[in-house]
């Protein structure tokens, strides 16, 4: 067994967090990296706060997966009712979206809360620097987990719809992986969006 | 499981703790982000031993009392050896998420015995860490297969006094392993019986190899040598071969023949006597199920076996009846 000192790829120097994150940033020179069989400089954002959102401020980290998705069939049991206003709406049955699945380590039933909560609400923020001190989440799922749960998020947005789905034919492609820190705020009844 | 590692922080030489599976830690002392990396790449610990021969000794005696062991196990049982070693295990996270949909039939009947199938449609999300462990060698006739503690202090204090085997089987066999059974797994707690769909990520989490202790118990009865394994944390029996008692296998041969042959001739005779051929295939079928497990309690001559030994007497009449008729559903 081996111990190494984690130092940035960028600029050598030593990288120090009370946490253990999979996703190393770099407060001298802004480079996040991630050791997935290589040390991998990423492209992540960060997104800004609110200027009104409280002080007890939290990063949290997400994996925002670019992809295109084409339902080529649905075979749902009930639910007559809703696929009825589906048909009248015209729903489309694809296009491109912006799948969030959450980095930091979560417990499955909390996992799937906060991906179909960010994936079906597509949050709109504005671009920030740096972490301005504020805390982050640690990151503890990889990029390769977090592009293979993609599914899981499509066909679950399906199935949770009015009635039972019995068949579903489509497709998914993820076109790129980004690692986004959402600004929150926690409160008494937990966190909320702070941007 | 936070574990001691025998190992220093390479920044500021603090003494640092890892967590079972992790690659990633903090230096308690420097705030230092450290790597771990195993000479495979994979984490690899072991865990403390803490029994001493005394105390091995006295859980296998505790072991030779219960059950139908030979009842003068404790007078006539004569210890050979008793010595611990260090078994490698592999320990397997699973993460499993997809959905699992279809439908199952309900079958109703009516008064006039017309039945009616209703079909409900089912649709089931599987998401979920499972668990693994299995035996990273050939563990010969020690009957041991999988971990069945996972808690405990770990340290490689131990590590070069106890004999160690060495470990045999891959990583990449026990990943697979562990996501084929982790999708088995999610199959049955989904518990759809006719599948119309399904889409399921099986994502392995992580992996750890465990050296764990295990004292090893060898004693003679009569003519016949026996074994014991104790687990060396805990102190609980792992597996164990030892002599049964006649009196019980007697009592059970006679019983249970007695018993069966006398309702098979129950049956016979009273559904003759009321034409009534129900009767007689009930009494030989339970008659035949009493002579079969008479058969199975008497099956391994005077041993009684218990562990994960491939010649094992099955653990309940029901396992031993789902592991001999296969495709059967009980």
């Amino acid at each position: 067994m081996r111990v190494l000192q984690i130092k940035c790829p960028r600029c050598q120097q030593p990288i120090y967090s009370k946490t253990k994150d999979l996703a190393f940033y770099c407060p001298h020179c802004r480079t996040m990296h991630v050791r997935d069989g290589g040390v991998h400089i990423i492209d992540f954002d960060i997104a800004e706060f609110n200027v009104n959102a409280p002080q007890d401020r939290v990063y949290m980290p997400f994996w925002r997966l670019f992809s295109t998705v084409r339902i080529d069939q649905s075979q749902v049991a009930g639910g007559t009712l809703f696929k009825l206003g589906r048909l009248l709406k015209g729903t489309a049955n694809g296009g491109n979206l912006f799948i969030y699945v959450p980095a930091w380590h979560t417990e499955v039933q909390e996992f799937k809360r906060w991906a179909m909560d960010m994936t079906e609400s597509q949050p709109m923020y504005s671009l920030g620097t740096d972490f301005a001190n504020v805390e982050r989440l640690p990151t503890a799922v990889t990029r390769e987990e977090a592009m293979r749960m993609a599914d899981f998020v499509i066909v679950t947005m399906e199935a949770e719809r009015p009635g039972t789905l019995q068949y579903l034919r489509y497709s998914l492609q993820v076109h790129d992986a980004r690692l986004v820190y959402l600004p929150f705020v926690r409160g008494p009844g937990g966190v909320t969006p702070g941007f | 499981m936070t574990i001691s590692v025998g190992l220093n922080c390479p920044a500021c030489g603090g003494a640092i703790q890892v967590t079972e599976g992790d690659n990633v830690l903090n230096c308690g002392y420097c705030g230092s982000l450290l790597w771990v990396e195993g000479d495979t790449g994979v984490l690899t610990v072991a865990y403390r031993n803490m029994q001493d021969r005394d105390g091995v000794l006295r859980a296998t005696e505790r072991w030779w009392k219960k059950g139908f062991k030979a009842r003068n196990l404790g007078q006539r049982g004569n210890l050979r050896e008793c010595y611990p070693i260090y078994l490698p295990f592999w320990s397997t996270t699973t993460r499993v998420a997809g959905w699992i949909c279809g439908y199952e039939e309900r079958h109703y009947t009516d008064r006039n015995g017309n039945t009616r199938t209703e079909r409900v449609p089912k649709e089931e999300m599987v998401l979920r860490d499972y668990r693994y462990t299995g035996i990273a060698c050939d563990p010969g006739d020690l009957g041991i297969k999988y971990l069945r503690n996972t808690a405990g202090e770990a340290s490689f204090a131990d590590f070069e006094s106890i004999p160690t085997f060495e470990s045999t089987t891959s990583k990449d066999d026990m990943i697979e392993s562990s996501k084929q059974s982790a999708l088995h797994d999610a199959h049955r707690d989904a518990d759809v019986p006719h599948v119309t769909f399904e889409k399921v990520t099986v994502i392995p989490k992580n992996i750890a190899q465990i050296y764990y202790p295990v004292w090893v118990v060898r004693y003679a009865y009569g003519e016949r040598m026996y074994m014991v394994t104790v687990d060396g944390v805990t102190g609980e029996i792992l597996s164990g071969r030892a002599p049964g008692d006649p009196l019980y296998q007697s009592l059970a041969v006679t019983g249970g023949t007695s018993v069966g042959g006398l309702i098979a001739a129950a049956g016979l005779v009273l559904g003759a006597a009321a034409e009534e051929p129900y009767f007689i295939i009930g009494g030989l079928f339970i008659g035949v199920v009493i002579l079969g497990f008479t058969y199975l309690f008497f099956r391994h001559g005077s041993e009684i076996i218990e562990g994960d030994f491939k010649d094992k007497r099955a653990t309940s009449p029901m396992d031993w009846i789902r592991s001999n008729l296969g495709g059967l559903r009980i």
